[in-house]
């Protein structure tokens, strides 16, 4: 046995079937009770680099992040009014989203997506609801709603 | 004279005149009938009967801001995902009236469908121990149990969901009403006065959803 690596077929299967075993308890639903998925992720390698709330700078530092670990290839997007249009390139986890939609089921969780909105509502305090993923080839299409500065509970 | 009913007879009528109430007018809802609303929730099934709701009792004014607030972003946010992506309009394609249609569109995707808890005379949020296995039927058997408690009592409530859906927003509950890690908040049940009498919403023929041993092969056979 090698030690401290898995392969990242046996990774995505693994990811696969916890997802797909959430959604058939949860349904349509479960997608919200995954919006932090990753947040360890974001706390230790994404939030220390993190300089400002622009959203270029914001998404120019997940692109880095995630191309230095080898998780996605390339992350850009596009902004009009409130929604935010992302593409990422080759995402290594994209066999969980085409494994889900194999067997019918929208992909509603993703790690790029939940690294973009964690570091948005950290630098700006402003809500963002990730809306969409649609699968294209070889990328992930991913359509965000960001919404004023959250109520004060305080 | 009052009407008399048999006890078949009121258990269906409290079941059938149960509404969703979001408008209450400003008079408190009695201790006597908080009472008689939590006894109904403690009376509730569970599972091994492990009893794992628990009940914040929410009457303070800023508290009350505070739910509507995080209630109405988390709709918000969840319906307006829904309509940038034209589900919500798919949804509602059956909707022929247009006015109606945009008028739900708003109250929708601005969170009012929620935010009305900030209004609410009292709420009670329901949560429940992790440490079992049954915990969201359970729960939403208590909840069900409060809502028909609240209908005999001629008051109002409404089932809210939405600060308990998202984890992110649950997390802010948590902090907010000071729940344990152990406790996971389920839902928010606001309570009081209706302002007014609401019709009925429709319900899908019994016949489409009831099937006899196996599913598809219906319960309810069309006439001959």
């Amino acid at each position: 046995m090698k030690p401290n690596t898995v392969s990242l077929e046996y990774s995505n299967a693994l990811m696969y079937e916890l997802e797909k075993a959430f959604y058939d308890e949860r349904g349509k639903g479960a997608r919200f009770r995954t919006t932090t998925v990753g947040r360890e992720f974001f706390n230790s390698k994404c939030l220390p680099i993190l300089k400002s709330g622009e959203i270029d700078h914001i998404i120019t530092t997940v692109r880095s992040l995630l191309q230095e670990e080898g998780i996605a290839a390339d992350v850009t997007y596009t902004g009009e009014d409130r929604l935010l249009r992302v593409r990422v390139e080759r995402c290594l986890h994209r066999p969980v989203e085409d494994s889900m939609l194999a067997h019918g089921i929208e992909p509603f969780t993703c790690l790029p997506a939940n690294l973009i909105v964690l570091a948005i509502e950290e630098k700006l305090d402003r809500p963002v609801e990730l809306a969409e993923i649609k699968l294209a080839e070889g990328a992930c299409q991913l359509l965000l709603v960001i919404f004023e500065k959250r109520p004060s509970l305080d | 004279m009052p009407e008399t009913y048999s006890l078949v007879e009121a258990t269906l009528k409290v079941i059938q005149d149960r509404r969703s109430i979001r408008e209450y007018s400003p008079e408190q809802v009695s201790d006597q009938d908080l009472d008689m609303i939590l006894e109904a929730a403690r009376q509730a099934p569970s599972g091994e009967n492990a009893q794992p709701w628990r009940y914040v009792v929410v009457k303070d004014p800023a508290t009350r801001k505070k739910l509507g607030a995080l209630a109405g972003g988390a709709s918000g946010r969840r319906f307006t995902a829904e309509f940038v992506t034209n589900k919500m309009q798919e949804r509602f394609a059956s909707l022929e009236d247009e006015a109606k249609k945009k008028a739900a569109f708003e109250k929708l995707t601005s969170g009012q469908v929620s935010a009305f808890l900030a209004d609410a005379p009292v709420s009670i949020v329901v949560v429940g121990r992790k440490d079992v296995w049954d915990l969201p039927y359970d729960t939403s058997a208590a909840i069900e149990n409060i809502l028909l408690m609240v209908t005999a009592l001629d008051l109002g409530a409404c089932w809210v969901i939405a600060p308990c859906i998202d984890i992110r927003d649950e997390e802010r509950l948590k902090d907010l009403l000071n729940l344990p890690e152990g406790i996971k908040a389920v839902s928010i049940i606001s309570i009081g006065h209706p302002t007014r009498p609401h019709r009925p919403r429709p319900r899908l023929p019994i016949k489409e959803i009831v099937f006899r041993e196996t599913w598809g092969d219906p319960y309810y056979k069309d006439e001959a």
